[in-house]
This record gives structure tokens, C-alpha cells and sequence, in this order.
């Protein structure tokens, strides 16, 4: 299930004075079952992007392949592509509206035609991962709280069961137990399911933790897309665009200047406990 | 898509239009839309044409923008045209079935079509080249003699400044949820009449909810900081005419003045 953007440019409000280059001549390959953190600060073109890759912004040039196929091309089955390519929005709470939780997850399997006895399993599957105690499914979505508002969102598009799950800043918002607990069960998805996942977000510690690449977008312009490790060794680069390497990156550059030498591009928390462990020779 | 509506779409560039004060605008806009009722000659109307053309090359918003609100109004507009053209008692030029098109009824389609044309751009081209802020103002400003009679101008422009405000915002988030649903694989542009409805409602719930939920956070923030009506409160930016106000007026009732003259042009073309 690969995506490939090839020159992909989108321009917000084209011909007017208002005229904003949201991306430039993006192109990039995201493979099977990859793990992708995408970051940049914020207008940097994050959301745009993202959109492109279910079809629901047209882009002004360039174009989004789909296992190949050309999704922008005339007669492509845009309805079968939002089944394959989960997108849950930022703040995605916004979009809940039945009466209660279940039906509401159960809206998303529905539109793709499942009946309603698959579409349930499929939904309570979906809410059960992202934390929703059977207790809630039959309150309204709108009494629950923020947190779980936003749970509940996310299942809403998980119940899809895409090959590909796109999260636009899932985290924001959230205290840091909800956001571990978010983070948490992407990642399961992910080594479950192979699902592949698109994380936006701005903080490179969400996102150092779990992707396999990380790609920076500054002013809508593709910077790096790579490993995490290739990526933090431009800390400064990165600080120099109002991005920072994750604290672990700072930590090993401090670590190396105190004398303890230890690999300067370690990003997660597992390889900084092996380095440290290492370079105090035990 | 549903981004066309335009009525309460500001364009931001600066120009001598965009610079008029509110109430000059306000004043040019009724003007303009009393000379096409006071005029019925082809004079008038060209006299008219290039009024509007001139302004608009001055506010230097593109054309385009203009016609926007046309849209809306189509309906409207074929079907007055329609009725004028069948409808009007004169010579037949043309028979279909039962209906007759009159020679008159065409001039006066013809210039009703026109009229119902220039009230549209006429009224977009102030919105488009004043801030719902500035244009609240205005008619704050303008019509505050009716306080004396107890019509609570204040509120009422304060509503309507909150009502222009939030157009662009609802549009935005109709936007936004029309996305995020359809990435839930609704379907809005397909099915008949009834699936259509029914598909509304994943979209009109959510609206409704996020609109009551800003009303009342509007309410308590204005709360908050000690809102209490209109009395006393003073402006940030006090309304006051400059030169240019006072040109623009002369020119406006040069220009109707000569509308209402071209009432008495026999103008024999037809
Ligand atoms: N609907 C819109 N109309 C006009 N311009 C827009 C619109 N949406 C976004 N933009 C502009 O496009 C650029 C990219 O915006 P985008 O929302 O993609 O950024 P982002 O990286 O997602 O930012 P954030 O981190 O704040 O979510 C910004 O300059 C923004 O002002
Ligand atoms: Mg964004």
C-alpha cells in the first residue's frame, strides 16, 4: 500500500491578493507498513499535505499515486481510496453527531457498505483499542469529555480498518497520561495491524519515539524525510526553522560534553538507557 | 464550494475605495441602488455601467469577485426574466404554445435583469471593500437619530457586527466538518432528493453544536470584560470624514442628478 507524491504543489485562494503557497514540489515515497512522523511548525503546510493523500484537496500541481494508480485521475474510485486512507483531523471531536457513541463509530464502516452487524463489531473493536470502556458506548458523544471526545473520533476512522492511518495532531490538547495513552495505541496499530502511519505533529518527542521516518516540512518546502537518526544529526539546522531535536538529542550532546561519549544521533529512551549503560562500561 | 458566498467576504487591498469612510459607502450604495429604480433609459444605464465599471477598477478587486454573488441569485433572476418576457402585454415577436414573448416584454426584461445585476454587485462591491467592523459602524453611526424614536441601534448593529463576523467563521467550519466526514466516507453530492437530506445530517449537527457552543462563549467573554450595551461606550477609531468623503459625495449627487435627468432624454431607439 504505497504513496508516492510526485511535484506536489498546493496554492490556498489562487489569482487573489490572498494567494499562500501552502506546498511546493513535494515529492516522496511512503512504503508499506511505515511508520512516518510528520513535522514542521505551525502554517508550515502539515495539514494541507496530508489532505492531498485521501483526495480531499485537489492539488494545484503535481500529483498522488496510490498503490500507482493516479487517485486524481478521472474516474478514480475516490470513495474506495477513503476506505484504504484513514484521515482523522485535527481536533476531530468537531465531527461527532450521533446520538450515541457506538452509532457514531459505526458511521464511517457503514458508508463503505459493511452491514450493520459488521459494522458494530467493527466499531466496538475500534473504541475498545482506543481506550472507550463498553460503559460509554451508549452515552452521547457530546457528555463525554475532551479526552474522550477525542478517543472516540479516533475510533470513529480506525472502525474504517485502513491500511494506511493518517492522525493530524492527535496529541494536541491532551494532558501528558492522554497522550502517552494515544501514542500508546498508534503504535500498537501499528505493529498489530501493519498498519501505516502518518503522525503529524510539532513536538519531535511524539514523534521520535515511534516512526521509522521523519519528515520536516518548513514553509511548505519538503527538508528532510529520513531515519530519525540521519534527521537529529541536523539539530541545529532543525533549531535554525524553530524546530528542536528531541530532549534525548540535547541530553546526548550534553552527555558528550561532559566527557562521557555516547552515540550523539541515540533519539528514543531505550537507546539512550543502552548508550549511557555502555559508556559507563557496564 | 461552499465557499462562494460572498456577502460579508471583505478583499483586503488598499485603495481609495477601501479608504472611503463607511458612511460615505453606505450612502453611495443606497444612491446607486435608487438611481436604477429612477432611470429607465438606455442613457441612464450606460451612464450607470460606467459608474460601476470606474468604481470597481478603483477598489482594485477583481471582477470575478463581483460576480460571485450572482450566483445566488440566479434563480431569482430567470425567473423574473422569464416573467417579464411572457407576461407583458405587446406585439408578439415570438409564440410557444400558450406563451407569448412581447417585444416590451423583452425591453423590460432586459432591464430588469440589468437592475437586479447592479443592486448585486453594487451591494457586494461595499462589502467586499469595508470591514463588517467598519460597515457596523457606519450604520451605527448613520442611523442613530432613530434612537429618539426607541430603536435600540446599538444592539442592533452590535448583532449584526457579530452576525457578519461569523459568516466567514460557519463557512470555514462547514468546510472543515464537510472534510472530515467525508473522510468518513459520507457522500454529499450524490443520491436523490431524500438521501441527499439525510446525508446533511452528519454535516448540520455538528454545525449547530459548534455554532450555540461560540455564541455562548461569545456571550460569556463579552460578559467577562463588562459588556453593557451602548451607553457611554466610546470608539477605538471614531468615524470622520476627510476630503475624499467629501469629493465622493459631491460626485454622487452629481451622479444622480443626472440619472434623474436622463428620466427626460426621449430616447427614441426601439
Ligand atoms: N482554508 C485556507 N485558506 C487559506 N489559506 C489557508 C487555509 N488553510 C491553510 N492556509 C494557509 O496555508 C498554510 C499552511 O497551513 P496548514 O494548515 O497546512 O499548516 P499546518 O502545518 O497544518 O499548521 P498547524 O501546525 O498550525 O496545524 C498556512 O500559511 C495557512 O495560513
Ligand atoms: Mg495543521
Amino acid at each position: 500500500m504505497s504513496i508516492r507524491a510526485e511535484n506536489l504543489s498546493y496554492i490556498y485562494n489562487e489569482g487573489t491578493v490572498m494567494e499562500t503557497y501552502a506546498i511546493r514540489d513535494v515529492s516522496f515515497e511512503i512504503g508499506d507498513g511505515t511508520f512516518v512522523g510528520l513535522i514542521g511548525h505551525t502554517g508550515s503546510g502539515k495539514s494541507t499535505l496530508i489532505q492531498h493523500l485521501n483526495g480531499l484537496l485537489k492539488p494545484s500541481r503535481g500529483t498522488v499515486y496510490f498503490n500507482g494508480e493516479d487517485i486524481f485521475a478521472e474516474g478514480y474510485n475516490m470513495k474506495a481510496l477513503r476506505g484504504h486512507v484513514g484521515l482523522v483531523f485535527q481536533y476531530p471531536e468537531y465531527q461527532l453527531f450521533e446520538e450515541d457513541v457506538l452509532t457514531d463509530v459505526m458511521f464511517g464502516p457503514k458508508n463503505l457498505g459493511c452491514s450493520d452487524d459488521v459494522a458494530k463489531e467493527r466499531a466496538i473493536r475500534a473504541l475498545t483499542q482506543c481506550g472507550v470502556d463498553e460503559g460509554r458506548f451508549d452515552r452521547s458523544p457530546f457528555e463525554l469529555s475532551g479526552g474522550y471526545k477525542r478517543r472516540v473520533a479516533i475510533a470513529g476512522v480506525i472502525a474504517m480498518e485502513p491500511d494506511v492511518l493518517i492522525l493530524d495532531e492527535p496529541t494536541a490538547g491532551l494532558d501528558p497520561h492522554g497522550r502517552d495513552e494515544i501514542l500508546g495505541m498508534i503504535s500498537r496499530l501499528h505493529k498489530e495491524r501493519k498498519m501505516t502511519v502518518i503522525l503529524v505533529s510539532h513536538s519531535m518527542d511524539d514523534v521520535a519515539e515511534h516512526a521509522d521516518k521523519i519528515m520536516v516540512l518548513n514553509h511548505g518546502e519538503l527538508l528532510f524525510y529520513d531515519t530519525p537518526r540521519e534527521v537529529f544529526k541536523h539539530a541545529a539546522e532543525l533549531e535554525s526553522y524553530g524546530l528542536s531535536a528531541p530532549e534525548i538529542t540535547y541530553l546526548a550532546a550534553d552527555l558528550n560534553a561532559a566527557g562521557i561519549s555516547v552515540d550523539p544521533s541515540m533519539s528514543t529512551i531505550e537507546e539512550a538507557k543502552e548508550e549511557i549503560l555502555k559508556a559507563l562500561g557496564r | 464550494m461552499i465557499r462562494d458566498i460572498t456577502i460579508g467576504q471583505y478583499y483586503p487591498v488598499d485603495s481609495v475605495i477601501h479608504r472611503l469612510d463607511p458612511r460615505t459607502k453606505l450612502a453611495g450604495t443606497v444612491i446607486f441602488l435608487i438611481s436604477l429604480f429612477v432611470t429607465s433609459s438606455p442613457v441612464g444605464y450606460v451612464l450607470a455601467t460606467l459608474v460601476l465599471a470606474g468604481v470597481i477598477k478603483l477598489s482594485r478587486v477583481p471582477f470575478k469577485f463581483m460576480t460571485r454573488g450572482l450566483r445566488a441569485i440566479l434563480i431569482v433572476l430567470l425567473l423574473s426574466v422569464s416573467f417579464n418576457i411572457f407576461l407583458t402585454p405587446g406585439t408578439t415577436i415570438l409564440k410557444i404554445g400558450f406563451l407569448r414573448a412581447t417585444k416590451e416584454g423583452l425591453i423590460l426584461a432586459g432591464f430588469m435583469g440589468l437592475r437586479l445585476v447592479y443592486l448585486v454587485i453594487g451591494s457586494s462591491l461595499m462589502t467586499l471593500t469595508t470591514t463588517p467592523t467598519q460597515l457596523t459602524d457606519g450604520l451605527e453611526k448613520s442611523l442613530r437619530f432613530l434612537n429618539r424614536v426607541g430603536v435600540p441601534v446599538h444592539d442592533i448593529a452590535m448583532m449584526m457586527s457579530i452576525a457578519l463576523r461569523f459568516i466567514p467563521i460557519l463557512v470555514e467550519e462547514t468546510d472543515k466538518i464537510m472534510k472530515a466526514q467525508t473522510a468518513r466516507g459520507a457522500d454529499f453530492d450524490s443520491g436523490n432528493l431524500i438521501q441527499r437530506a439525510k446525508a446533511m445530517i452528519p454535516l448540520l449537527v455538528p454545525l449547530f453544536v459548534s455554532a450555540f457552543r461560540r455564541a455562548s462563549d461569545l456571550a460569556m467573554a463579552m460578559e467577562a470584560r463588562c459588556y453593557h450595551g451602548g451607553e457611554g461606550r466610546t470608539k477605538m477609531h471614531p468615524l470622520r470624514y476627510e476630503t475624499r468623503d467629501r469629493i465622493a459625495y459631491l460626485l454622487m449627487f452629481v451622479y444622480l442628478a443626472l440619472m434623474i435627468a436622463s428620466r427626460f432624454i426621449r430616447f427614441r431607439l426601439f
